[in-house]
């Protein structure tokens, strides 16, 4: 650089008293960073020069009143970074033993609570595994046999994969494209997933349209359309997304159905999963049936081959199931055949005298049933009679209330280890009142509506599923969000990981307190969710705002060179 | 450094090395105020400093197997202060476009010697203080690690992404600023910048 190599300011005038230091040449002078012949130079000049020996002791003393002012203990040390480390270790102490003994108590009762009946309930309906993972994955409305099992250990090795080098790379990469190279992840597991799917699935689109009889499908069928009629043969699952459909042919799979009416006249040799307004069935289904909808009919020429689970407004069996009924409705009519036993649960429930039922009926709601006499039935109907009272009245109410806050904690707990950095922003966004507020309102009711377009196209459904599912898990997120920082107000203010998750329990409990409140509880809680969606938003917003790489030396911070007029006073006349 | 003389705690470093919680809080103890007060200079909130201060010591908690023995424990302290406030400062200048690197283009008017002198004498600290508080993040940070830290001018070029040759430039325009915010205080009413 110019200023070291020349210490001494314009070279054009000749000797040197005729010539002045430059400020550079002090600076660097008296920080000793001249070599030893220009320092000598500029002592010598020093000596000579009363304006520059001036400029040298004033800048000298500059650098004392520099360093004196900031070492000058001006401030005493402010009273939580003296208790920091004591307060620490403290919270330490006491989180863990809450952290764990809620987790545990969660844990089990969530699974005694929830999944254990769950499970059994769904094992009578045809879905009996030995374990939750069998039964949630490989049994599944979406599990497609045997074949799909190397595509899933594939994803699995990637994900394994992927989360160790996030581990690696977690404190190499700015939080920008740390969450950008997640959210890529996500697309590239689920292009993954889609893609050796896609090359053996025909995709149907159109106002109409038809398998005709004759016809045959080999592979799965995707049908996006207003109407729909198989009549011919599918050996492959049938994923519908219509209107109304009509299933006269054979399904050698299974049918999994989006529609507003669905009718299976002819056979379908795997299960039917149906979400729909209504399904009527008059043909017959091998499996199972599992049925969301407001009024299912199974006709009396209609056969279920396994168990039948339906939710439904209205039900009405006249066909023949050959293993388990399960059902909750509001009005229940039995006609026909239950093999195996039933399990109901609605207003009202009558069975007719063509009635034959082979196993036990349990049967809970308003009234007793209608039971016609002349019913064939294997037992008597074991009904029990709904009770109905406040909640707040019930002691169960509250020991789920304190399940559900030890399950909050548990989930703030783990979110807050996986993502320490993203939770604290989160925390300190929710102080942003309006912008997270306007942002929550905006992401709460418009994540959902974008999620369901993008489920509209086949590409877009695993994007629009998973972005459902993600915006469902925000919302309790949220809630953590807020409880951490109703217990930072409590509390104090920490940006330690443990302190802030021992705060979090404590805000979400009184979180949890204020939302159970009668009649205001529920508005408490919305409001608790906009709010802390909003904060989480903003803080993913902000993740993806540029910033430099803290690895690169940025031009940017590279200073100019110094003006070169920058002496004292210039060249002295001669 | 900010405690010169100051004996390095070794046998204090190597316990909580091995894991030693008292160890450990012996270090924070003897240590935290300084590197508060470095935070307070380099960063422009209170709350700024208190949080930076638990953030570097909750890193350098995690960093502390990495330290070289051989060398001092406060210089490599301040160098990771140093590279952590920056990183905030430079995260939130970016972020909130609050700075500008045109300042760095202005050419610097010549200093009058015996106005600088005056500037000086009548200033005090808390005016030198309060006018840190004025400038621009890279020239406080850069004021700060030299003058409060002592840090080299290799360790000052490394924490501010800078070659080493242009660390002298930073440091000339920081104290240009400084002098600015300290006429504009008042302290040389009638002689402007210097």
């Amino acid at each position: 650089m110019s200023d070291m190599d020349n210490p001494l300011g314009d070279p054009a005038s000749g000797d040197l008293p005729t010539k002045h230091l430059d400020e550079m040449a002090c600076l660097l002078y008296i920080e000793r960073q001249l070599d030893r012949a220009r320092a000598q130079e500029v002592s010598a000049h020093t000596q000579d020069c009363n304006q520059c020996r001036t400029l040298l002791r004033a800048m000298e003393r500059e650098s004392r009143l520099l360093t004196r002012a900031m070492l000058e203990e001006d401030e005493a040390l402010p009273s939580r970074l003296a208790q920091f480390q004591e307060r620490t270790r403290r919270s330490m102490q006491w989180i863990w033993g809450v952290a764990f003994g809620l987790a545990a108590t969660g844990v089990y009762a969530l699974y005694t609570g929830y999944i254990e009946p769950w499970e059994q309930q769904l094992a009578q309906a045809g879905f009996g595994s030995t374990s939750l993972l069998n039964l949630l994955i490989f049994q599944g409305a979406f599990w497609k046999g045997w074949q799909s099992v190397i595509t899933l250990l594939e994803v699995v090795a990637m994900l394994t994969l992927g989360g160790f080098g996030l581990a690696f790379f977690r404190r190499r990469l700015r939080r920008g494209s740390a969450l950008a190279l997640v959210l890529t992840g996500f697309c590239a597991v689920g292009a993954l997933l889609m893609s050796p799917a896609a090359s053996a699935q025909d995709v149907r689109k159109g106002d109409t349209t038809e398998v005709r009889s004759g016809e045959t499908i080999k592979g799965d069928i995707f049908i996006f359309s207003h109407h729909t009629r198989i009549d011919g043969t599918v050996d492959g699952d049938v994923y519908l997304f219509t209107q109304d459909a009509n299933i006269g042919g054979h399904v050698k799979g299974d049918v999994i159905a989006f529609a507003q009416s669905l009718r299976v006249t002819g056979d379908v040799d795997g299960n039917v999963r149906s979400f729909t307004n209504n399904l009527t069935v008059t043909g017959n289904v091998t499996r199972n049936v599992l049925a969301f909808q407001e009024i299912l009919n199974l006709d009396p020429s209609g056969k279920i081959g396994g168990s039948l689970t339906a939710f439904a407004q209205s039900f009405n069996l006249d066909g023949q199931v050959g293993r388990n009924l399960l059902f909750f409705a509001q009005h229940g009519t039995i006609s026909g055949t239950v093999d195996g036993k039933i399990d109901a649960k609605c207003e009202a429930l009558r069975i007719n005298g063509s009635a034959k039922v082979g196993g036990p009926i349990h049967f809970e709601g308003e009234n007793a049933p209608d039971v016609a006499a002349d019913a064939k039935l294997a037992a008597p109907v074991d009904f029990h009679k709904t009770v109905h009272k406040p909640k707040y009245e019930e002691g169960g109410y509250y020991v789920w209330q304190v399940i559900w806050a030890a399950a909050f904690v548990l989930f703030g707990l783990v979110l807050f280890q996986v993502m320490p950095s993203f939770s604290k922003e989160a925390v300190v966004n929710v102080e942003h009142y309006g912008a997270s507020f306007g942002l929550g309102v905006l992401v709460f009711f418009g994540v959902p509506i974008a999620a369901a377009i993008a489920c509209a196209t086949v590409v877009g459904l695993f994007i629009g599923i998973s972005t459902f599912f993600l915006w469902y898990a925000t919302l309790y997120y949220a809630q953590i969000i807020v409880g951490a920082l109703v217990g930072q107000w409590l509390l104090g203010r920490t940006r330690e990981t443990w302190p802030l998750i021992g705060r979090m329990a404590v805000g979400v409990v009184i979180v949890r307190l204020c939302t159970t409140v009668p009649h205001v509880g529920g508005w408490v809680k919305f409001g608790v969710m906009l709010w802390g969606t909003g904060a989480i938003s903003l803080a993913l917003y902000r993740r993806f705002q540029p910033a430099i790489s803290a690895g690169l030396p940025g031009a940017p911070s590279v200073p100019t060179p110094l003006h070169p007029n920058t002496t004292i006073g210039g060249a002295v006349p001669a | 450094m900010s405690a010169p003389g100051k004996t390095e705690p070794t046998e204090a470093i190597a316990r909580a090395r091995a894991g030693d919680a008292d160890a450990w809080g012996d270090l924070y103890r003897e240590y935290a105020p300084a590197m508060f007060r470095f935070c307070r200079r380099a960063l422009p909130t209170r709350e700024d400093a208190e949080d930076a201060t638990m953030e570097i010591f909750m890193k350098l908690r995690d960093k502390l197997s990495q330290y070289d023995e051989t060398r001092s424990f406060s210089a490599w302290l301040y160098k990771v202060a140093a590279n952590h406030c920056w990183d905030l400062l430079r995260r939130r200048r970016i972020r909130q476009d609050k700075e500008t690197d045109d300042v760095a283009d202005v050419p610097l008017e010549h200093p009058d010697p015996n106005q600088l002198d005056r500037m000086i004498e009548q200033s005090t600290n808390d005016e030198v203080r309060r006018a840190l508080g004025k400038l621009g993040a890279r020239a406080r940070m850069a004021l700060v690690m030299r003058y409060y830290s002592d840090m080299s001018y290799d360790e000052i070029a490394d924490a501010l992404g800078v070659r080493r040759a242009f660390v002298g430039v930073v440091l000339l325009r920081a104290r240009h600023e400084l002098r600015q915010a300290l006429g504009e205080r008042g302290a040389l009413a009638a002689g402007g910048a210097l």
